[in-house]
């Protein structure tokens, strides 16, 4: 492979190149269904070994409980294929420039990868709004407990809350209670009769539904307090967590103060939902649309999952929070329609092999609407911060500065940034800015759309000025020569 | 109707707009600034540099301009000079900057980071800019002070410098401060003396009626006006031409890196012919910045990030361990003569401009702004306004 772009020189009978970026559900799915086009395929993942976070691949510890199958499965069949599929595991996405041309870190240095077609599936990140105490040591989010007990087999803590809204809280608690912590209980910000009326849409997939149950049944077999129409209001704690306190709420989240009370715990494990990260979509250029789940924004695709940039795809929950079910069935689409785009297979082979893949889509769309119905955002939630507590954790920045801000005119991120360093830290903003997206909503300063969403940039990931320099620290020219491994399409 | 709700519209909120604006509410003047904060904006990939001396000898970043411009290795690059009506403006400018800093605090609250420290030192790397150093200080006038130092001096002012240099050359009283806040404070400053912000919103035309301004076209909404000042930075040549004004301003791309939260590694600002390097008031160093003329493009490239981080770590050694935190790219409003672009305009009434503060930008715009609303008011400016007009580059 040459380092100039050769791109537009490309006869569309070449190998094209084709790279997914992500191996969890949808990214290992997309690869799959290309490999079962004939085609060759790059996936580049920043973990050890394929599967996501939701997949992730299991520690040896036998106590650990098991990944689910589906996900063992996708493992295999990625690994049937490997003549076709290349996977460069711990691989971490840097920059995407024009071309698209990758630029990667992995524990061989830096390569660029030149793309015909890219897929982005890289997934999303659990949403925690601020409020008193969320810095102490010891409050962490359901999915990072969740990744302890499975790839490292250590318990995150000995006596575990888990709050925030949705059914992973369920299959987090179950997983830290397979391996001997004891879970204090689970607070869920839903009350019952709110599940009740979204029932019909609910119904739409009885499988999941069942599924669901399932998991409500196994944590009151475990003996794990299960509490709606609960929130967590504050952690306390003296250098670390020593309790929670958590009070009844209302439909719009809404604490009853005068009804809280204390529970004693080690670690508390809180997440509202997730958000899709758009960075990737963003650095490449990707037009965003606003929605009303966290986060706020998602890329604009096709039905194919293309997006407003030709040759860029997406695909998963960073497309929008749809889970792992989802996510795969969107990686076959993604895949079909890149498949048909290259030439693989006649479009009406592609709409063909998509109908059934849209049915099923469409049907669990409405248990997802249902969901996500439940599970959006209230108001009450952004309430929970008081004057002093830390919004941005990277800049320690406090809401009361973030109000002054606001008020004197500081109405969207990028005016918030330049006037408090919000989001200047090295999260560049995942932590805080959708929450603080929100409190500019609430505070009917803005629409979301004015708001706009968070700028992202390049290195995507910690990297050091010796590593951006290069290896060759001994040419000086201008004119620097092209020094980095390049990674070839899948021969 | 409403007749001349507004008597000034200003294009464009980067620091020099929101300078502008400041200048002209505190003199009554009823203002509306329109800015939406396009991806690009010099102001935000700044050092924030006040370097008058340092940029009009070349020793700012206008050596690693030239170093780009001419191609040459980068240790042979010679520092082009600003006219010295232009270097005395900068001077005259940043003489302002304490005074300015006091005043803009008890006014918003808000500390544009001022930050005093040996001031800007140039790391001499080869026999060649020795010898450019030696020509400089021989034509500098009275009252101008540049220390050559020994490698020696260097290592005892900054121990992080290489000591793989021939020599330093230190204009002391060149600092930084930091441009988004000064920004800020502008912007505070502004609408605390009336004048009004119209967020997020682009003038996408300037309406003329034969030889006057009259307003301006935000989308589908107009505003009418008596005045339209053109702040628009890079951008200020697209908008000129809508009212068919000629303005030969154009993007200079410069990318940046930005390294995590450091103890304090450096006390002045360093220059060398392949980057400068500031330590903020938060610890972060700014490293900057290449100079391209690559249109509007404002992506970072894998050679222009690698260009700077390869200067920084032949400046400084130890940053090579050192995390990048983020790495972007400004777009400078560029002119032939590398000088702004101010006041109104023959033929056009209504019409100003303030753009075109390329390189010099921050340190320029206590000024440029000033110069401008006195024009626009009537007041006898501070500085002869003269040099800066736009039909300089009739002809």
């Amino acid at each position: 492979m040459s380092s100039n772009p050769q791109a537009t020189g490309r006869a569309a009978a070449e190998t094209p190149r084709l790279v997914v970026v992500g191996a969890g559900p949808a990214g290992m799915a997309t690869a799959i269904t290309l490999a079962e086009r004939g085609l060759s395929v790059t996936v580049v993942d920043q973990n050890p070994h394929p599967g996501g976070q939701i997949y992730r691949f299991p520690a040896v510890t036998p106590k650990t409980p098991q990944t689910p199958e589906r996900g063992a499965m996708l493992r295999q069949h990625l690994a049937e294929h490997s003549e076709r599929i290349t996977v460069l595991p711990e691989h971490n996405l840097v920059d995407i420039h024009p071309g698209p041309r990758l630029s990667l870190c992995g524990p061989d240095g830096f390569r660029i990868v030149e793309a015909d077609h890219l897929v982005l599936a890289p997934g999303a990140y659990e949403y925690v709004p601020p409020f008193p105490g969320w810095t102490l040591p010891g409050v962490i989010t359901p999915g990072a407990a969740q990744q302890l007990v499975k790839s490292q087999g250590v318990a995150p803590g000995r006596r575990v809350l888990l709050a925030g809204t949705g059914p992973f809280l369920l299959v987090v608690a179950l997983a830290l209670h397979e391996v001997g912590v004891q879970v204090a209980g689970i607070i869920d910000t839903l009350r019952r009769r709110d599940a009740f009326w979204q029932l019909p849409s609910l119904l739409a997939d009885g499988k999941l539904l069942k599924q669901g149950f399932d998991y409500v049944a196994g944590v009151s077999k475990a003996g794990i307090p299960l509490m709606t129409g609960h929130i967590v209001t504050r952690a306390e704690g003296h250098g670390r967590l020593e309790q929670v306190v958590v009070a009844p709420c209302d439909g719009d989240w809404v604490p009853d103060h005068n009804r809280s009370r204390p529970v004693v715990v080690d670690t508390l494990c809180v997440g509202y939902g997730f958000v899709p990260r758009v960075d990737l979509a963003q650095l490449a250029g990707c037009e965003l649309a606003p929605t009303n789940l966290p986060g706020g924004w998602i890329p604009v695709t096709d039905p194919w999952g293309q997006t407003s940039v030709p040759g860029v795809w997406t695909a998963g929950d960073g497309a929008g929070v749809a889970g792992a079910i989802v996510a795969e069935l969107a990686g076959q689409l993604v895949g079909l329609g890149v498949a048909s785009s290259c030439g693989a297979i006649e479009s009406s082979e592609a709409e063909r092999s998509a109908e059934p893949i849209r049915e099923r889509l469409h049907q669990l769309g409405r248990f997802r609407r249902g969901l996500d119905e439940l599970g959006w955002p209230r108001p009450g939630l952004s309430q929970l911060a008081d004057e002093s507590t830390v919004v941005c954790r990277c800049e320690e920045i406090r809401r009361d500065e973030i109000d002054a801000a606001i008020s004197a005119g500081s109405t969207t991120l990028r005016s918030l940034k330049v006037a408090t360093r919000l989001g200047m830290g090295p999260c560049q903003g995942r932590m805080c800015q959708p929450a603080c997206s929100r409190r500019l909503i609430d505070l009917g300063c803005n629409t979301l759309e004015e708001i706009g969403p968070p700028a992202f940039r390049p290195p995507l990931v910690p990297l050091t000025l010796g590593q951006l320099a290069g290896n060759d620290e001994e040419s000086e020219d201008l004119e620097l020569v092209e020094n980095t491994p390049h990674a070839g399409p899948a021969p | 109707m409403t007749p001349k709700a507004i008597d000034v519209v200003i294009a464009g909120g980067g620091v020099v707009g929101h300078a502008t604006a400041w200048e002209l509410a505190r003199r009554d003047v009823e203002v509306l600034i329109v800015d939406r904060h396009l991806p690009g904006r010099a102001t935000s990939a700044s050092a924030g540099g006040l370097w008058p001396v340092g940029e009009a000898v070349g020793l700012g970043c206008g050596v690693i301009y030239q170093a780009a411009r001419t191609g040459s290795d980068s240790g042979d690059a010679v520092p082009a000079t600003l006219p010295v009506v232009f270097r005395d403006f900068l001077v005259e400018s940043n003489r302002r900057f304490p005074a300015l800093a006091e005043e803009l605090k008890d006014l918003t609250g808000v500390d544009i980071e001022l930050d005093s420290g040996p001031g800007l030192l140039f790391l001499m790397q080869t026999a060649r800019q020795q010898s450019v150093v030696d020509n400089i200080v021989r034509g500098l006038p009275d009252g101008f002070v540049l220390e050559v130092l020994s490698p020696e001096e260097v290592a005892e002012l900054e121990p992080a410098v290489s000591t793989d240099i021939v020599g330093g050359a230190l204009l002391p009283g060149e600092d930084q401060l930091n441009p988004m806040m000064l920004t800020e404070a502008y912007k505070r400053a502004a609408l605390a003396s009336g004048a009004r912000l119209q967020h997020d919103r682009l003038v996408d035309e300037i309406l003329r009626e034969d030889d006057r301004v009259v307003g301006v076209r935000l989308g589908e909404e107009t505003i009418s006006c008596g005045h339209v000042v053109n702040a628009a930075g890079a951008w200020a040549g697209q908008l000129a031409a809508t009212a068919g004004i000629s303005l030969p301003v154009e993007p200079v791309r410069g990318q940046v890196v930005l390294t995590q939260a450091l103890p304090p590694v450096l006390a002045s600002c360093l220059s060398t012919s392949s980057c400068y390097l500031a330590q903020k008031r938060h610890g972060e160093i700014l490293i900057g910045s290449t100079t391209e003329h690559v249109g509007f493009d404002t992506g970072v490239t894998e050679d222009g990030i690698r260009q700077l981080c390869r200067g920084a770590v032949r400046a400084i050694p130890s940053l090579a361990d050192v995390g990048v935190k983020r790495t972007w790219a400004g777009l400078r409003p560029g002119t032939p003569d590398e000088m702004p672009v101010l006041g109104p305009v023959a033929g056009v009434q209504g019409y100003a401009n303030v753009t075109g503060g390329f390189r010099t930008g921050i340190v320029a715009a206590p000024l440029m702004a000033r110069v401008t609303a006195q024009t626009i008011v009537g007041e006898t400016p501070d500085v002869v306004i003269e040099p800066y007009l736009a039909e300089r580059f009739a002809g």
